[in-house]
Order: C-alpha cells, then sequence, then structure tokens
C-alpha cells in the first residue's frame, strides 16, 4: 500500500551532468593526445591539464552518482526508471576506472624490466644501429629496431638512473 | 637520453601520449608529463624542470662491439620480438606521414629526411645525414663555433667534435686519412683495428686522431677533441623545436 501510494520521481536527470563530466575528463584527453594527429598548443595544454585535475573530479562524480542511485532506488518505485539511474552511475564509475589506465603506455608494449646480455650473446646485426652510452666505466647499448617498438628504456647505467628514449 | 632524477626523485617514465608525433613521457612518482626531445616537464607537478642530457652515441652495433667489447646490450623481450621494426624500417618511415605542416620550401627538405640535429654555442644546425655520410668529414660551424662530424670507418657511425685542439689556440683544418675504399666494415678484425686507429690528421700538430676524437699519434698524442651532442631526427620534428634552425649544404 505504502509502495503505490509513493509518487512516480522523474526521470534521473541529476545524473546527466555526472555522466557529461566524467565522461569529458576521459575522454577528451585521449582525443587530443592520440597519434597521426596534429595537436594545437592550446589543446594539448587543456589535455594535459585535465589528466592532472580529474582524479578527484572522477573520484566525486563517482560517489555523487553512487549516492545519487542509492537514494533514488529508495524514491523511485518505477523500475525502468531505476535501471536508467543504475547505468548512469555504472558509467560515471566506469569512467572513473578508465581515467586511471593510460591506453597509451598499453598501446606500446614497455618493456618494463630491460635485461642486458653479452656481445657474443645479442641477436644484432653488425650494421644494424645502436644507441650506446657509457658512464663510470659501464657500456650499453640499445638496438634501434628494438627501441623503434618499446621506445622507452628505464636504466641504471655505473650507478646512474638514466632513461634511454627513441 | 636524460638522467632520470628531477626535484630529488628518480623518475620512472612510461610512454604515456603523442605531442606532434614527438611522444609524452609520464613518470611514474609525481604523474608530470615530460616532452621526449626536450626533456622540460610540460605538465604536473614538475612543470618547467628539465632532464640533464646523457652523452650518448649512435653507432653501428659492429663498431660499438669494437669498441667496448665488455658492453651490454639491451635483450629483446620474446613476447614482442617478432614485432620489432625490420630492417629497412627507415625506407618505410619515410613513407609515413606527418601531421605537421609549415611551408619551408627555401630549405628543400623533404619533412622525413634523416638529419643530425646539434644544438650548441646558442645556435641550432641540422646536418642532412645522407650528405655527412657522402662526405665522411664535414667541417662546418654550430653558431660561431667550427665542427667536425666526421663518419667512422664503418661507413655508417657519426660522432661530431668541436674543432679545437685543448691547450691551442686556433681551428685547425682536419683530413681524412682513412682510405675508405679499402674499408672492410664487415670483417670485425679489420673494424676493431680500423675504430681504434688513425682516422683524421690535423694539419696545425700534424697528429693522427682517431673515432673517438683522440690523438694517437704526433705532437696532440693523449689529447682528446670536445665531443658535441648531436641528435639523430626527422626534419619536421627538429624544425618544430628548432624554429630558427639552419641547415647545412653539402658542398657540390
Amino acid at each position: 500500500m505504502e509502495r503505490t501510494s509513493r509518487r512516480a520521481w522523474g526521470h534521473p536527470w541529476f545524473l546527466l551532468p555526472l555522466v557529461l563530466v566524467s565522461f569529458a575528463a576521459s575522454i577528451y584527453p585521449i582525443y587530443v593526445i592520440r597519434p597521426f594527429r596534429h595537436q594545437g598548443p592550446r589543446e594539448l595544454a587543456a589535455a594535459l591539464e585535465i589528466i592532472q585535475i580529474r582524479p578527484p573530479i572522477e573520484l566525486a562524480c563517482a560517489i555523487l552518482a553512487l549516492g545519487g542511485l542509492l537514494w533514488y532506488w529508495r524514491v523511485q518505485p518505477m523500475v525502468s526508471r531505476r535501471r536508467l539511474a543504475a547505468a548512469g552511475a555504472f558509467l560515471v564509475c566506469t569512467f572513473a576506472v578508465v581515467t586511471k589506465v593510460n591506453i597509451f603506455e598499453l598501446m606500446f608494449h614497455p618493456d618494463t624490466h630491460p635485461q642486458f646480455v653479452s656481445i657474443q650473446q645479442a641477436k644484432v646485426d653488425a650494421d644494424d644501429m645502436v644507441m650506446t652510452v657509457k658512464i663510470g666505466g659501464v657500456a650499453h647499448a640499445y638496438p634501434i629496431r628494438t627501441m623503434g617498438y618499446h621506445h622507452i628504456i628505464n636504466d641504471v647505467v655505473g650507478h646512474e638512473p638514466i632513461v634511454a628514449t627513441y | 637520453m636524460w638522467t632520470r632524477e628531477s626535484g630529488g626523485l628518480v623518475l620512472t617514465f612510461h610512454l604515456a601520449g603523442i605531442n606532434n608525433q614527438n611522444f609524452l613521457m609520464r613518470d611514474d612518482q609525481t604523474g608530470s608529463y615530460w616532452q621526449q626531445i626536450t626533456g622540460e616537464a610540460v605538465s604536473g607537478p614538475l612543470r618547467g624542470r628539465r632532464l640533464t642530457l646523457v652523452a650518448s652515441d649512435e653507432l653501428s652495433f659492429g663498431l660499438w662491439a669494437a669498441e667496448e667489447p665488455g658492453g651490454a646490450v639491451l635483450k629483446s623481450v620474446p613476447k614482442y620480438a617478432s614485432d620489432y621494426e625490420k630492417k629497412d624500417w627507415e625506407v618505410n618511415m619515410k613513407k609515413e606521414r606527418i601531421v605537421l605542416s609549415f611551408a619551408d620550401p627555401a630549405r628543400g627538405l623533404e619533412p622525413r629526411t634523416l638529419l643530425l640535429g646539434i644544438q650548441a654555442f646558442g645556435a641550432s644546425r641540422a646536418f642532412p645525414y645522407d650528405a655527412v655520410i657522402q662526405e665522411k668529414l664535414v667541417l662546418d660551424r654550430v653558431g660561431t663555433e667550427p665542427v667536425l662530424l666526421v663518419v667512422g670507418p664503418d661507413g655508417e657511425s657519426v660522432r661530431v667534435f668541436r674543432d679545437r685542439i685543448p691547450g691551442t689556440d686556433g681551428h685547425p683544418a682536419f683530413y681524412r686519412t682513412l682510405d675508405d675504399k679499402q674499408a672492410h666494415p664487415k670483417d670485425a678484425a679489420w673494424l676493431k683495428q680500423a675504430t681504434a686507429g688513425p682516422l683524421l690528421m690535423d694539419e696545425a700538430t700534424g697528429s693522427e686522431w682517431n673515432f673517438q676524437g683522440c690523438a694517437i699519434s704526433g705532437k696532440a698524442l693523449g689529447l682528446c677533441l670536445e665531443p658535441i651532442e648531436a641528435i639523430k631526427d626527422y626534419w619536421f620534428d627538429w624544425r618544430n623545436y628548432n624554429p630558427k634552425t639552419t641547415v647545412y649544404k653539402r658542398r657540390q
């Protein structure tokens, strides 16, 4: 009896700004900072700024969305609208999780634990080019064909932390 | 190549984005973003800081192995090795499109012309790689300072030195003494001997110099020329970060 007397609340519009904000914060930097596209200085600066400031914003959106969903679920008798609200909250939470992952870092397959072999063991042709460094009497070589794939190697040479980039 | 220390932290970098085909790195420790070619933090808590350049070379593996027989070589990651760049990848890269456009017909360079870029003595200068390889020895200036670009006995590797013998005045002319027609760069024993042996001679002291830029005979024996960092880069990228660069033109 009590259930049927409850008034039907409207659509869960309160979730829309949360969905839009979390969507924009997660997608805009990916859209701007993607390969084979010209990056303008302003849009790049904006994308990088969003990356820096978005973690608390995404978290706040997710908390508000989940809190809002709980409240709405209790007051909204219509199952279809409850489902709509649940879908909206799910999207907000998904975007919050997506921002924790940098897709470029996955795309380029980093060599996170670089290992080294002797010249005799290396499978590199004599005429292949290598990037080379020597610090404190320790010499390391990074084959270009390998670097052209991984692009970044975090290394320590002669106790000096360095990063080889290509 | 950069040191990865900044703000009292040892940083670990990841490839985290692209800025006009030059990549952005993110450090784990602060989440700052860094531009690869400049080593400058462009976003985040360390914004404005610059990494320190580490002296490095780009050499043929054969030549480097002759110089550093005890050296260590980055190992392939088996999981990805089949996807690594192929032998002729630089040829294929020339076909890749670029996203920057700038009218610069006077320079006569294709966007993906490979060059050796030097930032030194308050100036930027680009040397088309093919021209250097063909000339074997380039005597030129960066800003007002005379420099020499020397191709190694392997015919592939290049090193750049300041044209000033320590302890002397002036900028002597250098001559290439290695007979490149007699070179056998695929012969490891020959390459080892040629890499340590005489490559150049200077007219001021009559000394012989090797590919490490050190005098191995004559009045300058034991002295070494000051090495200068050169970056191998594409013209479009170099031009983007060095808009005032000048370009070396090959002697006719």
